[in-house]
């Protein structure tokens, strides 16, 4: 890129290019965020430009603040657990040899090769027989079990890519494994943590089918869910303005904590890139 | 460096047993969530899998093996597999090479190059049935905005196989990239500058800096960006459930569709969506043993 | 080592006894119930018992509007509150198979009407023979649902909401190409020369109908009314074998097969999986096709409604919608009960069920005064009890589900070269019978 910046010619060819390949994954995202105010009929906007898909949404059933506080709820508990684990995890994997080591690995990225329909079954008679039926802590659980082998993989990694100098450093001033872990070993696994948690936020707040099997009741439902139950009608007709304006209610927390989390990702990845 | 580290580590935590528990310590909430919530749910899919399991009365008792002899008879079995690996394959080649080489030309923190940072990454905000769904509308030929492209050229994307096929392709490459691109970034941040400096001293080009320092030190990020991608691509589900329910003519129908098929839409046979399920994760962990066992560092080979 | 083997089978033991505790439960659980229950207690009244218990409803998310209606109403006017929970259509099955399998079931649940056969063949519902006996009416109750939700002689689903197949077409477009908007094409060569006369207008964006070619379930609820206009079977009464190799029906793909050549059908049709099939019609950009009653009040322009023609004439329809029963898990069967003989009265067909401008299930109030005000509603009653439901254990498996041996004869018959509809229809047959 060093190149680019000197020649001009080169430059405009450079930032035209990319500039396209930022257009095309920003499109369908604006496509849809105006298809959702856009007039169609057989949905909540017919005629006019307006809000009227949003305030169907808003006053469906329990009411679109119900389903966003148990979908932050669900999200909450499956980012504070995933942490927890895969920090722990990933601290064990990488930095301990214990008996039974890589078969534990093995067994939690194994989690990852079921489909996913086909173990919600069982799970559900599991969550019954100790009495987390219909509750929101059960769905976490559950979710925070399927984002364990990306989260375990990804702490150990980053443990990993820590010198060792630096919390042997700290073991060696009489340290406890654990306050090395807390207060050497975190702030330098920052951006692994941080893609973690982000991740385990974006796949409970959208994930449908864990909530679809494991919730009964109206009132605990999540919003993938209730989006799901306004986009369709009978005969397998797709309402195409709640579709849109539920895909943006959907995606908006998720940017804005993309966007929010930026900036510590460039600090992040800033020190250790290359300069030139 | 590392073996370094484990062998001082074990010196100075006193006797192994001492290290075993703490490992085992730290280690104890993984292993807690993967006995119960999957390890358990597992041995009853096996349970399933040798059973007469309908869905909607449960078990009727032993079978073994009409369910796996079932599944290998079943019409769509073997078309299913071959779309699948066919499938899966394309997704990875193009994720990870569009993961890698977007991460390389986004590393530098210029504000064009983060703003482009963050085009790629907005869509895997999205979530994956959320996304297919959009790309669905993007594809109608009645609602999308390309209708008149179809209707120039009397086709649809969604109408040929190979169009299906690619059509769903290139939603998951604009959902994923961002992801993959992610992790590559992750990766690349944990390679010290120093090598790279080093490099540079001894006249490295930036393609052998690439070759011989990127790409070997990359090998855990691009371990684990197989195995997310071939795994996912392998259990595809909901892209091609949403975009092409299998079609046009079972043309696009993928492994875990027939398993979901069969156990919720049609046969309501859970015996035999569990021997597919059980088939499906024997390849798959021995795909993903093989794909490890080739990236291990030879260092932790003894 | 030593702490090797004194500790592996401390764990494998944990490891047995969490699994089988969990196995035991499961199997505890999953007690058969192989096809019906026994009749419900004959003591319980006509009306059922409102003594304030709450009941639990599951219905799928497409009949949201109806059975919101429904549900507010009967809270309203009874001591007995229903609490509705509403399941997104595509996986309403798996939500009820993972909560039959444990015995959550609710207490009252409501089922796409072509999955009724299956639900009562499998012991999800109680037998409510005692029950409907008691009520005058019993023989006025949609025959078509009735018959879907019986087996072994025993009635176990009554109809919840109806959703019938009917030829709309486009008033204004019919005027433009020179048809008379105000009749109703009487058969089916009729139909398609509209809806060539339409495409022959060449406004761009317009065609003369359209048809969900990737989509099973769209292709029986608009095309298998054709068959029976046509004074034909599309399968035995048995349910077991596909007859859709009879002269009407090869004489219904013909049509749709010249109509698919001639370049009638919308842009689209031959690889749409149901989710947009009607919206060429709602936009006013298709002329006449075979279209779901229950979206008539989401139109905004004038269309004609009648029924779906044959051959050589007549009407008929599909009985689609969803039929509702006590489940099996139920303690509550009195109070259920209470529900579905309120559901059933009079003044909730009339006054709630029309007033909100929906079909009644009922063939003595098809002309209520609600029906009265919008004439096609009438209409819409009527063909009702001419319609049919084709009543098969393996229907899902051979008509609706994606990639059904009933789309690829569709598929073969329209698009390909339309020789191998025999063939097709013994895969049907095979699937039918397994």
């Amino acid at each position: 890129m060093a190149t680019a910046r000197r020649n001009p010619l080169l430059t405009g060819v450079f930032l035209a290019l990319t500039g396209v390949l930022g257009a095309v994954f920003l499109y369908p995202l604006v496509w849809t965020a105006i298809t959702s105010f856009s007039p169609r009929p057989g949905t909540g906007q017919s005629e006019g430009w307006g809000i009227g898909n949003y305030t169907a949404l808003a006053e469906f059933q329990a009411g679109l603040w119900t389903y966003l506080a148990n979908s932050f709820i669900v999200s909450l508990i499956t980012v504070a657990l995933t942490l927890v684990v895969s920090i722990l995890g990933g601290y064990a994997f990488a930095r301990f040899r214990f008996r039974g080591r890589n078969v534990l690995f093995m067994a939690t990225l194994a989690i990852l090769m079921v489909p996913y329909a086909t173990l919600l079954i069982p799970l559900y008679v599991i969550l019954n027989s100790v009495g987390l039926q219909n509750s929101l802590l059960g769905v976490g659980l559950v979710l925070t079990m399927f984002q364990l082998p990306f989260s375990v993989f990804m702490m150990r990694i980053s443990f990993e890519s820590v010198p060792p100098e630096l919390d042997e450093a700290a073991l060696v001033d009489g340290c406890s494994t654990f306050s090395t872990l807390w207060r050497v070993l975190l702030p330098a696994v920052k951006p692994g943590i941080i893609t973690v948690g982000l991740f385990a936020f974006l796949a409970a707040w959208n994930d449908f089918f864990a909530p679809l099997i494991l919730l009964n009741d109206a009132s605990r439902m999540t919003l993938p869910l209730a989006v799901a139950n306004m986009r369709s009608q009978v005969m397998g007709v797709i309402d195409y303005g709640a579709t849109s304006a539920g895909v943006v209610v959907l995606a908006v927390p998720c940017i804005l904590l993309f966007l929010v989390l930026q900036r510590h990702y460039i600090r992040g990845f800033m020190s250790g890139a290359f300069k030139g | 460096m590392t073996t370094v580290l484990k062998s001082t580590a074990v010196k100075r935590g006193g006797a192994p047993g001492r290290r075993h528990a703490v490992g085992w310590l730290y280690a104890a909430p993984t292993a807690l969530f993967v006995l119960t919530l999957f390890i358990v749910p597992l041995v009853l899919v096996l349970q399933m899998s040798a059973s007469d399991w309908p869905l909607l009365r449960g078990n009727q008792g032993w079978n073994f093996p009409d369910n796996f002899v079932e599944a290998f008879d079943h019409r769509l079995f073997w078309q299913a597999v071959g779309f699948t690996v066919l499938y899966a394959a394309i997704v990875t080649v193009l994720l990870l090479g569009l993961g890698l080489g977007l991460a390389l030309l986004v590393q530098e923190a210029t504000r064009w190059k983060s703003l482009l940072r963050t085009a790629i990454l907005v869509p895997s905000a999205l979530g994956l049935a959320s996304a297919a769904l959009l790309f669905y509308v993007l594809y109608s030929p009645q609602a999308g905005p390309f209708a008149w492209l179809m209707e120039a050229t009397g086709t649809t994307f969604l109408g040929t196989p190979t169009g299906a096929l690619f059509s769903t392709v290139f939603l998951m490459v604009w959902r994923f990239t961002g992801f993959y691109m992610l992790l590559m970034l992750v990766g690349l941040n944990g390679i010290p500058e120093e090598v790279y400096e080093a490099g540079r001293i001894d006249g490295a080009s930036r393609w052998q800096n690439f070759r011989y320092i990127t790409l070997p030190l990359l090998r855990p990020t691009i371990a684990l960006c197989l195995v997310l991608s071939i795994t996912g691509g392998l259990l595809a589900f909901e892209q091609f459930y949403i975009l092409t329910a299998g079609g046009p003519d079972n043309s696009t129908m993928t492994v875990v569709q027939l398993i979901y098929g069969v156990a919720f839409r049609g046969q309501n046979d859970l015996g035999l969506a569990g021997a597919l399920s059980v088939l499906a994760l024997l390849a798959l962990v021995a795909i993903n043993a093989a794909q490890l066992r080739a990236f291990r560092r030879p260092k932790e080979e003894n | 080592m030593h702490s090797l083997h004194r500790r592996r089978p401390r764990i494998r033991a944990a490891v047995a006894l969490a699994t089988a505790a969990v196995v035991a439960a499961t199997l505890a659980a999953c007690a058969p119930g192989s096809g019906g229950t026994a009749p419900a207690d004959a003591d319980i009244p006509a009306e059922g018992i409102d003594d304030g218990s709450t009941l639990t409803l599951w219905t799928r998310a497409p009949l949201q509007a109806q059975a919101e209606l429904l549900v507010d109403a009967y809270n309203a006017s009874h001591e007995n509150q229903v609490e509705l929970t509403i399941v997104a259509n595509d996986d309403y099955v798996a939500k009820v198979g993972a909560a039959a399998g444990s015995g959550q079931l609710p207490d009252l649940f409501a089922a796409d009407i072509a999955y009724v056969p299956n639900f009562v063949s499998q012991g999800m519902y109680q037998d409510i023979a005692p029950l409907i006996d008691q009520l005058d009416y019993k023989d006025e109750i949609n025959q078509a649902h009735i018959a879907a939700g019986t087996y072994e002689g025993d009635p176990y689903v009554v109809p919840f909401v109806m959703d019938l197949s009917m030829m709309l077409w486009n008033k204004e477009l019919f005027a433009e190409a020179g048809l008379d908007p105000e009749v109703a094409p009487a058969t089916l060569q009729e139909f398609a020369d509209a809806a060539k006369a339409i495409q022959a207008l060449g406004k761009p964006g317009v065609s003369g109908t359209a048809a969900g070619l990737n989509c099973g379930g769209c292709l029986m609820f608009t095309w298998m009314p054709m068959v029976w206009a046509s004074g034909s079977e599309v399968m035995n009464a048995e349910g077991t074998e596909s007859l859709l190799d009879n002269e009407a029906s090869q004489e219904v793909f013909a049509i749709w097969k010249d109509l698919y050549d001639s370049g009638a059908l919308a842009e689209g049709s031959a690889d749409e999986t149901g989710a947009t099939w009607v919206a060429g019609f709602q936009e006013g950009k298709v002329g006449i096709m075979p279209y779901p009653a229950t979206l008539l009040p989401s139109l905004e322009f004038d269309a004609g409604l009648a029924g779906i023609p044959g051959i050589d004439g007549g009407a008929s329809t599909f009985v689609g919608g969803d039929g509702i029963g006590i489940s099996k898990d139920s303690k509550l069967t009195g109070q259920a009960w209470n529900f579905l003989s309120w559901l059933l009265s009079e003044d909730t067909q009339v006054e709630v069920l029309a007033k909100g401008g929906n079909a009644v299930s009922r063939s003595d109030l098809a002309d209520n005064e609600y029906a009265a005000a919008d004439p096609r509603l009438v209409t819409v009653n009527e063909v009702a009890a001419e319609g049919q439901l084709p009543i098969a254990i393996n229907s899902q498996q051979a008509f609706n589900s994606p990639g059904s041996p009933w789309l690829t004869l569709v598929r073969n018959a329209v698009l390909g070269d339309g020789t191998t509809i025999v063939e097709d229809n013994a895969e049907i047959t095979a699937v039918l019978d397994q």
